[in-house]
């Protein structure tokens, strides 16, 4: 909502029958954070409290200690036409449908805003992307550069000032090299993994200090793969014009779980019902997507391990072949599904279904075995514990400092996981677990993501069931979307879904127009990779490179 | 055994052959069996190692040119001769041209001394196993200077952690190697051969042999194990290591200098498979007539060949720290352990 209006008290949220405990009360929240804030929005997906730009500290760390919000889920940033916007949407790891936003305005003159890093580690990189894309600064920050442009970028992109058209003219002064100061005078070694080596999973460069073969500090650097995706999200319409877009944000195979995360937030901003039957298949076709990227990640990660393209990479993407072709029977595409619409999916199940649903079934029956096969050759393989077990730890506090989500999460004894907590599609009326390990460790995230695999063949699995009793005149796979959707002017929303890595949430603010004037995407990767110096710090290289494979980075989702 | 330029000039009618004919013939035969070791294992080893980790991996592999691809041998060689050589600025240079050298001639030195069957052997010393080790030892002189000369960290990184393993397995391949001297009562290689001649047990109408792997198969175990750590393959390829230091020593060599580290390397696996023919499997002996001995011979190496492929395809690197924990804390014990024991053992029996 707009700055100028008043906090409309009766948009308090009802308790909802179903689930009373899930209910925040927000009145008692701002009694709590008294005179930090200003007034309160309300947002689609929860209250908002608007707090003074030089009280973020407090007010983040009265919601964390006294109210329990330990989930710093996103930072977005935003440029009005009179003043920039700091969004903190803070959740809580054992109840994410509980959650609250902070709103930190700043003059445009000024643009300074009190920094969350001191409360939050994760808003440590969220915020340099905010000062990076939209030209916010941050007091307090420890380490204000850029991080998904080049250093030497001019200008803030996503800023209302900001000239498209005005070539980038680096000057050779400005364009020294970074070799120049030279670390030979030390007993360290500073190597620069990536941004091409073979273990990077992509283009991700890793800036290594080294005492021998010790890792004593690492730092991630990104941006290699930075395509502008929430500026290409916010230039196009919601009916049609994005969807095509979260495919290509985590490329490994997860496609649907992303397009996912767009449909649930365009359909809350656009009050949108998607049918039953359209709902099941969406559930069958994400976990289809789910299982081809744990699949991938397996191999890769072993393939960290093991040194070579070896048996056991070749066999998981054996195996991925098989759900690679079952998504592309259903989508018609290998990778870029485009599957999901608003309201619905693009199109019902190929004909003939029982062909269809004897491939499934096939895959679903063989898996067991193949799973068993993974157990002999990697888990229960005595050398690949001894690399693994033990190697790139993080406990469950530290996990959640950095708003790690996912598998990784899932790993160090966190019990979330939003198919179950925040539920959507059709994950409630199915039987499935959530998995965890208390390991934290790498050998804990291989275990989770194998077992996960598992819990969605359950999902298919009672999926297929279903859409093969679902009666032939009630095979509704869109619901009635309008051709043009301007939804609410100034409405906000964040919502998020279980993807392949974590937490994928989306936040748009429209400006009643047909497309969205602010598009943010929070990427779990990027959330889960910030962690990685905290895992890696005092271990040898091999085992950063092998914590590098179980966190399971996808580099179009970190750089976006 | 007379070896081979010897047996050669008696073949040619001279008792005692003067020195300038032994010289001249050592040369021939050397020339021939470099060739045809270049042919078999530096050529057909990369194409074989191509096919077989394709069968362990669920592959078809090279199949485009001739039968089973077998003309990409030539396809490849012509490409990686024919690609530019590209020497980094910072590299130190006559010790980066001299590195790639030294790993492939210090692997066809040792094979010098290899009884290889079929009357083939080039020298046949007092001292041959000792030989052996002490040329192909020459081999970390390679990995060093070209790591070092390289100028890149990760070359550096690469060459140290092969320098660190090829001390630490060394010290258990050797020791172990002793007790099959013990056992054979002498370091001269075609002695050792002779000794491993008889029959162990006959259990009805198989004949089990007395290689010196059926008598201790305990010793076999411990210079597999320490061998693939000398060559440097999986479990303990830690020394190029591709997903941790992109190719460790090897990382700034390219066309014909890379293709030499890759003969040597190749040369290496079969000279250690060579060598564990010989000292556990009998060498040559097999079932047929002698002259049948090289392709016996030929079978064992490319087993153990195979072997270090399967390694290769199914067995996760361990870490440095975990790679010199085992060496030293394991293998270097349970070698001793074992040479300790065999000298019982003879010095009971005998």
């Amino acid at each position: 909502m707009s700055q100028t209006e008043e906090p409309d008290e009766e948009a308090v949220e009802e308790p909802d029958p179903a689930d009373p405990a899930g209910v925040v009360d927000y009145d008692a929240l701002e009694a709590l954070l008294g005179d930090a804030v200003v007034r309160r929005e309300r947002h689609l997906n929860a209250e908002a409290f608007v707090v003074r730009a030089d009280r973020v500290q407090d007010a983040l760390s009265t919601l964390r200690t006294e109210a329990g919000f330990d989930h710093l889920s996103n930072v977005t940033a935003q440029e009005y036409h009179d003043r920039f916007e700091s969004i903190y949407h803070l959740k809580k790891y054992d109840d994410p449908t509980q959650e609250v936003s902070v709103v930190v305005p700043t003059s445009r003159d000024n643009p300074v805003s009190e920094s969350a890093e001191p409360v939050f580690r994760t808003a440590d990189w969220h915020e340099r992307e905010a000062y990076d894309l939209v030209g916010i600064d941050y007091d307090d920050h420890p380490d204000l550069r850029r991080i998904l442009l080049p250093e030497t970028w001019q200008g803030h992109p996503l800023g209302r000032d900001y000239n498209q058209d005005k070539p980038q003219i680096v000057e050779f002064e400005e364009n020294v090299n970074p070799l120049a100061d030279d670390h030979r005078e030390s007993d360290t070694m500073l190597v620069n993994i990536g941004p091409h080596h073979p273990a990077t999973h992509g283009v991700l460069h890793l800036e290594t200090v080294l005492d021998g073969e010790t890792v004593l500090d690492v730092e991630p650097d990104i941006g290699y793969l930075h395509r502008c995706e929430e500026q290409m999200a916010q230039s196009g319409t919601y009916r049609h014009q994005i969807m095509p877009y979260p495919d290509r944000w985590d490329y490994g195979s997860a496609g649907i779980l992303n397009e996912w995360a767009y449909a649930r937030v365009a359909e809350d901003l656009n009050d949108i019902e998607v049918p039953e039957y359209a709902q099941v298949v969406r559930t069958m076709s994400a976990e289809l997507c789910r299982i081809a990227a744990h699949l991938l990640a397996l191999g890769t990660f072993c393939l960290d391990i093991y040194g070579d393209f070896t048996a056991i990479f070749m066999y998981a993407m054996r195996d991925r072949e098989v759900v690679q072709n079952i998504l592309e029977d259903l989508t018609g595409q290998r990778m870029m599904f485009n599957y999901l619409r608003l309201g619905g999916v693009v199109w019902d199940l190929p004909e003939p279904r029982e062909e269809f649903f004897a491939t499934v079934r096939e895959f679903l029956d063989d898996l067991p075995n193949r799973v068993d096969e993974y157990h002999d050759l990697i888990t229960e393989n005595e050398l690949f514990q001894l690399r693994t077990v033990g190697t790139g730890e993080i406990d469950a506090e530290t996990a959640k400092q950095y708003g790690v989500t996912g598998p990784v999460a899932r790993a160090s004894g966190i019990d979330y996981d939003l198919r179950r907590d925040d539920p959507y599609g059709y994950y409630e009326n199915l039987d499935w677990d959530v998995i965890t390990d208390d390991g934290g460790d790498n050998y804990s995230r291989l275990l989770v993501r194998m077992r996960e695999v598992e819990q969605s063949a359950r999902i298919i699995q009672q999926c297929v069931d279903l859409l093969e009793e679902w009666p032939e005149d009630e095979r509704e796979i869109q619901a009635n979307v309008p051709r043009t959707l301007n939804p609410e002017p100034d409405a906000e929303v964040y919502r998020a879904v279980e993807g392949a890595k974590g937490e994928l949430g989306i936040y748009i603010r429209s400006d009643g127009t047909d497309k969205p004037a602010r598009f943010k995407i929070r990427s779990p990767c990027f959330s889960n990779l910030q962690a990685l110096p905290e895992m890696s710090r005092g271990e040898y290289i091999p085992d950063l490179v092998a914590t590098l494979g179980s966190l399971d980075i996808i580099l179009g989702e970190v750089d976006r | 055994m007379a070896t081979t330029p010897v047996a050669v000039a008696e073949w040619l009618g001279y008792a005692t052959p003067p020195l300038w004919l032994q010289v001249v013939l050592a040369a021939v035969v050397s020339g021939v069996v470099v060739t045809v070791m270049l042919t078999t294992s530096a050529l057909a080893g990369p194409w074989a190692k191509r096919k077989i980790t394709a069968m362990f991996t669920d592959r078809i592999a090279i199949n485009r040119n001739g039968p089973a691809g077998i003309f990409t041998i030539a396809a490849d060689s012509v490409r990686l001769m024919s690609k530019e050589l590209i020497v980094p600025d910072g590299a130190d240079r006559p010790a980066f041209d001299v590195a790639p050298a030294i790993l492939p001639l210090s692997a066809l030195l040792g094979f010098a001394v290899i009884p290889m069957g079929s009357g083939l052997q080039l020298a046949d010393p007092e001292i041959g196993l000792a030989y052996v080790f002490a040329v192909s030892s020459i081999a970390s002189v390679g990995m060093v200077v070209g790591g070092y000369a390289s100028g890149n960290k990760y070359s550096l990184l690469g060459s140290m952690r092969s320098v660190a393993e090829s001390i630490a397995y060394e010290i258990p391949l050797v020791i172990t190697a002793a007790s099959v001297v013990l056992l054979a009562g002498s370091l001269r290689l075609s002695d050792i051969v002779a000794a491993q001649q008889g029959t162990l047990v006959s259990l009805g109408p198989i004949a089990i042999p007395a290689w010196y792997g059926f008598l201790n198969p305990f010793a076999l175990a411990l210079f597999l194990v320490a061998s693939l750590a000398e060559v440097g393959r999986n479990p303990f390829d830690i020394g190029e290591a591709p997903t941790e230091i992109v190719g460790g020593y090897i990382t700034e060599y390219s066309s014909i200098y890379f293709v030499l580290f890759f003969l040597g390397e190749f040369l290496h696996i079969f000279l250690s498979a060579a060598v564990l023919t010989t000292l556990f499997l009998g060498g040559p002996a097999g079932p047929g007539p002698a002259w049948l001995g090289i392709v016996w011979f030929g079978v064992k190496i490319w087993a153990v060949f195979l072997f270090t492929q399967w390694c290769r395809a199914a067995v996760p690197r361990v870490r440095i720290d975990q790679m010199l924990e085992i060496g030293w804390k394991g293998l270097l014990v349970l070698s001793f352990a074992n040479l300790v024991l065999t000298a019982i053992i003879v010095g009971v029996i005998a």
